[in-house]
This record gives C-alpha cells, structure tokens and sequence, in this order.
C-alpha cells in the first residue's frame, strides 16, 4: 500500500496522478479544487482507496466530518488495511474524545503498519488523553466487599474488604472464577441455561457471584445476617455498574 | 437414621411444586446416598457436579477467610441447584425449574439437612 505524503513513495501510475494534485492542492488550502480532482478521479477509480483517503482529509479540513467519515469507510471497503483511512477515522473520534473508537483503529492501523511511526505515535497519543476509568460505584450500593475478575482469576477491580491486602482479593478472584466457571459447567451440563448466581452461604459471611460480561464476574459479599433476597439485589445494582464501567474501558 | 426416614425427607423435598428431584450426597466422593426424583434428571450427574461445586465454594471461602460453607445455590434461567450440609460429609440437594419456590425450598432444605446425619 501507497501512501501519499510519504514522499519516499514510489511513482504511481499516470492515471493516478491527481492524487498527488489533489494532495498538494489541499496542503496549499485551495480545499473546494483539491475535492474537484478527488472526485473527478474517483469517478474514474471508485475502488481505489487512496482516493476515498484523499476526499475525506479534505472534507475534513472543510469541516464536514461525517462526510469525511462516509469517505474514510468507504477507503476501508476497497482495503481494509488502509492506514490513512484509519488514522482519518480514529482522528475524528478523538475529536470527539471517543478514545475507545480511536484506540481501536489506531491499533489496527499499526497491525497493517507495525513501523509507521506517525501511527505508533498516533496511538500513544491517544492512550496519554484517555481518561484513568474510575472504579465503579460499588461503594454506593453498601457493599461490604466486591471483586470484579476475568475468566482466567485475575482480578479487574475491587477488594474483599475495605482493609483486605491485595494478596488476599487476588485469591479469592482465583478460587471465584474457578467456582463461576464450576457454576457454569453445572448449570450445562444439568440444561440450566445460563447462571444467573451463584451464593454460598457460611455461619460468618454471605457471598455471591454474578456474571457480569463475557468471563467476567462479580463477588459481592456480606456478613451472614444480610438476607439472601438484600444480597442478591445488591449484588444486581453492583453488576450493572460493574457493566459500564467494563463497557467504559473498551 | 433410617433410610425410609431419608425417603420421607426427600418425598417432602420433591413436593415443592417446581422441584424435579432431591437426593442426599457425600461431598466427599459426589455419589448419591439417597435419591427422590423424576425419571429425567439423572441424580448420579447430579450428586458429582454438587459435590463439585461445593468443593469450589468450599475453596472460595477459604480464600476468603470465611467459614465452611453451609450452603451453595446455584440459580440459572431455566433452574437451580440447591445443597445444604448436612452431617459430615453429606449434603442434601435439590435441582428445581425456574419457577420454584426456591426460598421455601430453601428453608426446607436447611430444616431437613440437620436430620440425614
């Protein structure tokens, strides 16, 4: 793949050259003639990316994002791997601080360019501008401990107490997802459906386990005095936050 | 006690409207000590994946620093699974639709767990 600031380029075919007119018409500003040549080349070469790429920087500058954006998708339907078309679209998420979407492009821009150093740069751009993700407001909800891990045991949030070590909270992520996946392996092979929880109850503590998103669980517990039915409510009001704050992180 | 006693706890288990079978189980070997259920639900596969799942609840709690469990339920949309310890080392557990009246089955259980010693 070509690309059209690169000036180490190599030389296009002469059919292709209003690319470089239109690009060096854009550099200058002259943005309403740089969009003529884009789309009268287009209307020669509709499949070509680099000419979609080329309509939408220049639609960009003139302020017509979304017109940008429809240039950049269609870039990607004629090449899926096009880095300039991902680097239009991640650039216009950033914008509008939608880091997740720019992250994501950006990442797959530097799959189909692992050396391009204005991606690589690109990205640890935006990974610098992305907000820190608060912790979801679990407290709010009057939870004694709560534990959000993956399906592997490795802990994403939270603590078994408000004075539990980490050491401690990472265990009981261990031995919680292996007795969620336990749970799960249950409830298939019995023709349950998917768990909803699953509680276990103990002369000195209550504790529930809920799936949260793929692989992904929660652990709420409490002393052994809280009811069942408080327990499980609480533990569905910490799921949901538990879900937008995993959905918040992309 | 008696195993027609044990068949009386499990005949009053299994007459919750929604429960599909009840059985008592060593959590030690997950084999069936004594079984109620309809003919569909196979309680040797149950009496395994319970003990099972105490096993892992078991080593949960204790990562937790909590004490033994004296209860698991496993609640899933179309059923649950209920044990309840009784003696060392068995259990009594029922698996149940959806539309169980799971806190009475519950409270039920943890009546009878303590009589199956």
């Amino acid at each position: 793949m070509t690309d059209i600031r690169d000036p180490g380029s190599p030389a296009r075919a002469p059919g292709l050259a209003f690319l470089e007119l239109g690009e060096r018409l854009r550099q200058r500003g002259q943005l309403d003639a740089a969009a003529t040549v884009a789309l009268a080349g287009l209307a020669h070469y509709p499949t070509l990316a680099d000419a979609h790429d080329l309509l939408g920087r220049i639609r960009v500058e003139q302020g017509q994002d979304a017109v940008a954006m429809a240039a950049w998708r269609a870039a990607l339907e004629c090449d899926v791997s096009h880095v300039g078309a991902r680097k239009g679209l991640a650039y216009i998420a950033f914008r509008a601080r939608d880091f997740a979407t720019a992250e994501e492009h950006l990442e797959l821009a530097v799959r189909a360019a692992p050396h391009d150093v204005t991606v690589l740069a690109a990205l640890d751009r935006v990974r610098a501008a992305r907000p820190v993700v608060e912790p979801p407001p679990i407290a709010e909800t009057g939870a004694t401990g709560f534990l959000l891990f993956d399906g592997q045991g490795m802990r994403l949030n939270g603590s078994v107490g408000p004075d539990a070590p980490e050491h401690l909270a990472d265990a009981v992520a261990a031995e919680g997802a292996s007795l969620a996946r336990e749970g799960a392996r249950v409830a298939r092979l019995l023709s349950l459906g998917d768990v909803q929880h699953v509680v276990v109850e103990s002369s000195d503590a209550r504790v529930a386990i809920f799936p949260v998103a793929e692989g992904a669980s929660l652990l709420v517990s409490r002393p052994a005095a809280t009811p069942v039915g408080r327990l499980l409510a609480l533990g569905q009001r910490a799921s949901s936050a538990a879900r937008d704050w995993l959905g918040r992180l992309g | 006690m008696s195993g027609d006693r044990w068949q009386q706890i499990l005949r009053e288990v299994t007459g919750v409207p929604g429960v599909r079978g009840a059985l008592i189980l060593s959590a030690d070997d997950g084999l069936v000590v004594a079984e109620s259920a309809m003919d569909a639900l196979d309680t040797a596969d149950v009496a395994a994946l319970a003990a099972m799942l105490v096993s892992r609840a078991g080593r949960c709690a204790a990562a937790m620093g909590t004490a033994a469990p004296t209860a698991v339920h496993l609640t899933a949309r179309h059923g649950a699974l209920v044990a309840v310890a009784g003696p060392e080392p068995l259990w009594l557990a029922a698996v149940a639709d959806h539309d169980a009246e799971l806190g009475r089955l519950r409270l039920l259980l943890g009546d009878f767990a303590g009589a199956i010693g």
